[in-house]
């Protein structure tokens, strides 16, 4: 099989990677790249286990092309906070206890990104929306909602100072 | 008693950073070196011989290392769950399956697996692989199989036409005269569907066989050690020389692995001992729903006598289960329907009777609550039928009938708690239930009020064997190590664990680490089920950390030279309870003990005893009478789960739970067609809630106090959905005036019924 | 099996691309890769459309709004000109899957997947959209509404021709639409059923309405007789309770094991007809 050369910007750091032209964006996150955060629970974008952000819009990774991602900015759940410094979303998710099996959270927390990224004054209806994509078989949702409603105020208030 | 410095609070839970950082390690994420990747071929016809099967191309395939069929897999039968490590005398557990059979029987049954380089060579290997069937007759119903022109799955069974396992029966005080006592009498007949468990993670194992055929398995399974010994039977090995282990994330469970994850553990060591690698078996989606167990489907019937003010004289039951093509839990489910659906309300004549039914359709086995949804369904649908024909409020009925603390009933352990007339009053004022019967009813869009109660157990015993053993080791720092075989599939476990074992040491929760989910290094464990962990694994941590404390506390008595009994840990210190001048850190009684060649270690081993925790649900709904669909408006959950040690895991699990029960009454349903194909094989065809689906949910936790346990605690995990889809049912029949028989309740239902 | 993935950057790439063989148009690939997955659709090269700048925009020309190729449903769902000109479509391209979804998959790819209850089409087809297709040979117009030949087929071949664009005539103050849509949950969900129409009224009657219907037949169903019927009347409930008994007479929805029978769909068909064209009326005189 053919193979191509994928250059993209990911988690901020230019990255270079020999690509099938089949493959899909997944494969080569948890692949070669060993960004094994970004979880497959579908592989038909039905889930949302495999949302990350491509230029700026949460996408499923799991029918992405790889090859569309030539020069795209990759956002990845690896590389959105460190244990010094979290995301807000990331802080938020363990305070609330949006967390149970943890299959959803990298997912969930990429798409409520997108989400505040654009709008960091969502709604309740808003923030449904958003994550509606995202199964979540563990929580109901709720506490998932309440850390996106609490980090879109912690996010306010770092603009604020 | 002492304040507790632990309990009661929200502490951080141990694995949520890690989670929400991405770098909790589940076993789809595991990568071994040399590691191939397994595949499976799947029956196309739901029952079917196997004439011939030839592996010979796929085995040429470049890069295929192994292929395995029912020709060179052991011919051991066992059970995929783990009903033969609970299973007790003289019961014998069904262990009806082989990794791979000569027949078929069902869409979806294993024929055989590939491991390859990659995954998609292995599943082009399996095109390769060329089967030859011979049909057989297929049965999907679970009545018509047992009827005497069905085909028989198994041969002959010995409770009756394709029934696995023994039938149940269950009786308290005489039925017949309970009838005769009662003023009227109510029938009803409900119909079940299948409900899946659509954890977010599929079924998944990786296999490494060492040169000296030790063999290690990473994988789902919510029980580890039972798991170990169906590997170790079905291969032949000692237990000690199999280690089965959670890598150590779950992607939820919900009990559709309690035992084996479907068939992923065996057929990854199968091809892991031919290929002589690791092999990684990952399931589908599409695999995870069509082979991999579901809630049971079937017939439920309700038959109650009652005098007019409302006494139950008689309540009888029948639960008929479709077990599908293999027994997994279906000998024990029927025996939970009945004994949880008999349990709610105080009757002094009951009887119940209920079995399972093989049929071509995929295996049914655990899912949260394990046959109590079904019988409440019943139960509570009848009861408001009851109450509405006595001219009693649907509340005013329950709180005069439940079960009271000391009342008879038919489990063999004693109720000792109740806090469900607490929940029934406080839900009823959360969903403002005294709006109910003033709602607008000329519109298009008709509001209703509905409650449905329940219980449920708090671990396995004594449907199934159940115990429990921990260690907590007392490091040289004054820090505690436990070590508890239970998995952690999101419910909270190993946080509550820890916060257990930090309460009775006096250790600060950071400072206690947790190795867990690991037959190689905990000792034995029943595991993640049942809503068992917090109370059954916690007695037993709570044992060892007792044993733990008392060789702490006799030593540092040595060394500070007081009575053991005078002293106690508090806030990592060791401090006298009469002088408190006296004291050492815990970190210097440590190392004292270290230096003099001292180690604490903590044994605990405990059987559990059994205890009720109790349900009140709400639902508030609004039904379109133009189109049939129900939105619900709201959901109140008010549970008396004993003491809760993290209020917020509690509340968690209840969120969950009812998003579950939400799902089981309006749209989750796996269908068939006639060639006993499952419709419903994705998330895009499972109608199971979205964020936008799900309502407000108000968790309401009471906390009546249990005596069995050290800490107060009752089960938790599976009462979220128990009383979910009754109480939904219920708020549209009070919407509309329409009683459904038949879950789920989707909009066509409803808007037939408008109709008719 | 797939050998190379040509990302072009005009049309004319695109369209010299087709020419090599075993190739074929991939927009937002949401169906597709799982159909090449599949192995129900096979190519060798895949041309995809994406970074080609002339057809990521949403334009307004000549009363026209032209939506390129590479707009996805989230981008036509969130532009204020579909907001303000062609409300149907921007609540039909919400109503697509997920967010996830709506940001990969296009408009026009809705168009050519061909799928009969495809709801951005469904509302295309209400607002009288036009095709713009190339191939090697020239450009050439087609109504939305003709391009369907079966179930799922389309009149468009991919492998050989790249539609461009659709557009249609922005709607005008004394025009209204609706877009409503019946599915078993909130999100991630085909429809059970969905109702586009779009009116223009002249002095409370009504000048000319457009009711289309999905999945009632094997492309999105105008309600033509109603449409008729409705031509020159009062807008008045007796008037829309019949036009949409006429509509639903229309459909032919077929029974379902996943999404209800069509003796169900058929009933509730009626409900939103109804539902459609108040909205409509409503937006039309507002």
């Amino acid at each position: 099989m053919a193979q191509m050369i994928l250059k993209m910007i990911l988690n901020g750091k230019p990255v270079e990677r020999r690509i099938s032209p089949g493959d899909t964006l997944l494969d080569v996150l948890r692949g070669d790249l060993g960004l094994s955060g970004t979880k497959k629970g579908c592989g038909r974008g039905e889930c949302g286990a495999c949302t990350v952000i491509m230029n700026g819009k949460a996408v499923n990774s799991c029918i992405v092309p790889a090859p569309r991602a030539m020069n795209a900015r990759i956002e990845t759940i690896e590389g959105i906070g460190t244990v010094e410094k979290l995301h807000p979303l990331q802080e938020t998710f363990i305070h609330c206890g949006a967390i149970q099996c943890g299959f959803c959270t990298p997912g969930m927390i990429m798409s409520a990104k997108a989400l505040l990224d654009k709008n960091s004054n969502p709604t309740r209806e808003e923030i449904k929306e958003a994550v509606a994509g995202n199964i979540c078989r563990c929580t109901g949702y709720v506490k998932i909602e309440e850390a996106i409603m609490m980090a879109a105020e912690m996010i306010k208030r770092e603009r604020r100072k | 008693m002492k304040k507790p410095a632990v309990i009661g609070k929200n502490v951080r839970k141990l694995d949520a950073l890690e989670k929400a950082m991405g770098t909790a390690t589940f076993t789809t994420d595991i990568s071994l070196p040399g590691m191939l990747y397994g595949k499976v071929l799947r029956s196309p016809y739901p029952h079917a011989k196997i004439i011939n099967i030839d592996t010979g191309k796929a085995e040429k395939l470049p890069g295929v290392e192994a292929v395995v069929c029912y020709k060179n897999t052991p011919r051991v039968k066992f059970n995929t769950s783990a009903t033969s490590t609970f299973t007790i005398p003289p019961l014998e557990p069904v262990e009806d399956q082989y990794i791979f059979d000569s027949v078929v029987r069902y869409v979806g049954d294993e024929v055989a697996a590939v491991a390859a380089v990659s995954e998609k060579i292995a599943e082009q290997a399996l095109k390769l692989i060329e089967v030859e069937y011979e049909e057989l007759p297929a049965v999907f119903d679970p009545l018509e199989a047992m009827e005497p022109g069905a085909p028989d799955l198994h041969g002959p069974c010995r409770a009756g036409k394709n029934i696995p396992g023994e039938k149940i029966h269950l009786e308290l005080g005489d039925i017949e005269k309970g009838f005769a006592e009662a003023d009227e009498i109510f029938e009803h007949t409900f119909k079940l569907p299948v409900q899946k468990q659509a954890q977010m993670e599929t079924q998944a194992a990786v296999a490494q066989v060492t040169a000296d055929g030790r063999v290690t398995v990473w994988s789902t399974t919510q029980t580890p050690h039972p798991s170990r010994r169906i590997i170790a039977t079905i291969f032949g090995l000692p237990y000690s020389k199999v280690r089965v282990l959670n890598p150590p994330y779950i992607g939820g469970g919900f009990g559709v692995r309690i035992g084996l994850s479907a068939k992923a553990e065996p057929i990854a060591v199968a091809l892991a001992m031919q290929a002589k690698k690791p092999v990684k078996v990952v399931y589908s989606r599409r695999e995870d729903f069509i082979a991999s167990d579901t809630r049971h489907s079937g017939y439920v019937t309700v038959k109650t006598g009652v005098k007019k003010d409302g006494t139950f004289t008689a309540r009888q039951m029948e639960g008929i289960l479709n077990a599908g093509a293999y027994c997994s839990w279906s000998a024990e489910t029927p025996g939970v329907l009945g004994a949880m659906g008999l349990s709610v309300y105080r009757c002094p004549n009951q009887m119940y009777d209920g079995h399972s039914v093989y049929t071509n359709t995929t295996p049914a086995g655990a899912m949260r609550g394990f046959g109590n949804p079904q019988a409440m369904f019943a139960i509570e649908s009848q009861i408001d039928i009851i109450a509405e024909k006595l001219g009693i409020d649907p509340l005013e009925i329950r709180l005069k009938n439940i079960m009271q603390p000391g009342d008879k009933w038919v489990l063999p352990y004693p109720c000792r708690s109740s806090g469900l007339a607490e929940c029934i009053k406080k839900g009823a004022a959360a969903i403002n239930w005294q709006r109910r019967g003033k709602f607008d009813k000329t519109g298009t869009k008709r509001r209703g009020l509905g409650v449905g109660i329940g219980t449920h157990v708090s671990n396995a015993w004594p449907f199934c064997g159940d115990y429990s053993n921990a260690y907590v080791t007392i490091q040289q720092d004054g820090s505690a190590h436990l070590a508890a075989g239970v998995p952690d599939m999101g419910t909270g476990t190993v946080t509550t664990l820890a916060q257990i074992t930090a309460e009775v040491l006096g250790i600060s929760y950071e400072k206690i680490g947790v190795t867990f989910a690991d037959t190689e290094s905990t000792p034995f464990e029943i595991g993640s089920h049942a809503s068992r962990t917090c109370y059954a694994s916690g007695m037993a941590v709570v044992a060892a950390a007792r044993d733990a404390k008392k060789q702490i506390l006799d030593y540092a008595a040595e060394m500070l030279e007081v009575e053991a009994g005078d002293l106690d840990i508090e806030n990592d210190t060791v401090v006298s309870t009469s002088n408190p001048e006296i004291k050492a850190p815990l970190s210097e009684v440590a190392v004292q003990a270290h230096l003099k060649g001292r180690q604490f270690i903590g044994v605990g081993k405990i059987i559990p005893e059994n205890a009720p925790p109790w349900l009140a649900h709400f639902a508030e709904v609004e039904v379109d009478t133009e189109t049939g669909q129900v939105k619900i408006l709201k959901m109140v959950a008010a549970h008396d789960v004993g003491k809760a040690i993290h209020p917020q895991i509690v509340e968690g699990q209840l969120h969950g739970g009812l998003a579950q029960g939400i799902g089981y009454a309006l749209g989750e349903e796996i269908k068939y067609n006639d060639k006993g194909r499952q419709l419903n094989d994705g998330f895009h065809k499972y109608m199971l809630p979205t964020a936008v689906d799900i309502p407000e949910l108000k968790a309401i936790i009471v906390e009546a106090e249990e005596p069995s346990h050290p800490y107060g605690v009752k089960g938790v995990g599976e009462t979220g959905l128990v009383a979910t889809a009754p109480a939904i049912a219920n708020a549209i029949y009070n919407a509309i005036g329409v009683r459904f028989f038949e879950l789920p309740i989707t909009a066509e239902k409803v808007y037939r019924a408008l109709k008719e | 099996m797939l050998k190379d993935y040509v990302r072009a950057q005009t049309v004319d790439e695109v369209l010299a691309a087709l020419q090599k063989g075993d190739a074929r148009v991939i927009a937002g690939g949401t169906d597709l890769i799982l159909d090449l997955q599949a192995e129900k659709v096979s190519a060798e090269i895949l041309v995809d459309i994406n970074s080609i700048d002339d057809l990521q925009n949403i334009e307004l020309v000549d009363g026209q709004i032209r939506i390129g190729a590479a707009v996805t449903h989230q981008q036509a769902a969130e532009s204020q000109l579909v907001l303000d000109s062609a409300p149907v479509l921007a609540e039909a391209c919400r109503s697509v899957g997920s967010l996830q979804i709506r940001n990969t998959g296009t408009v026009v790819g809705n168009v050519i997947n061909a799928q009969p209850a495809a709801d951005a089409a469904v509302a295309l087809v209400a607002l009288g959209a036009v095709a713009e297709i190339k191939t090697e040979n020239g450009t050439a117009y087609q109504p939305v509404e003709d391009l369907y030949t079966g179930v799922g087929k389309s009149k468009i071949d991919s492998t050989k021709q790249l539609v461009t664009a659709v557009q249609f005539p922005a709607l005008l103050p004394n025009q209204g639409s609706a877009f409503i849509r019946l599915a078993q949950r909130g999100a991630l969900a085909l429809p059970v059923l969905n109702v586009a129409v779009v009116a223009s009224l002249v002095n409370h009657k009504v000048e000319w309405v457009r009711i289309v219907m999905a999945p009632v037949a094997p492309r999105p169903l105008r309600a033509v007789e109603a449409e008729n019927m409705l031509r020159g009347r009062e807008v008045n409930e007796q008037n829309i309770l019949e036009a949409a008994k006429a509509a639903a007479a229309r459909a032919n929805p077929r029974d379902s094991a996943l999404r209800g029978s069509g003796q169900y769909r058929k009933s509730v068909l009626e409900t939103l007809v109804k539902r459609g064209l108040s909205e409509a009326f409503n937006k039309a005189q507002g």
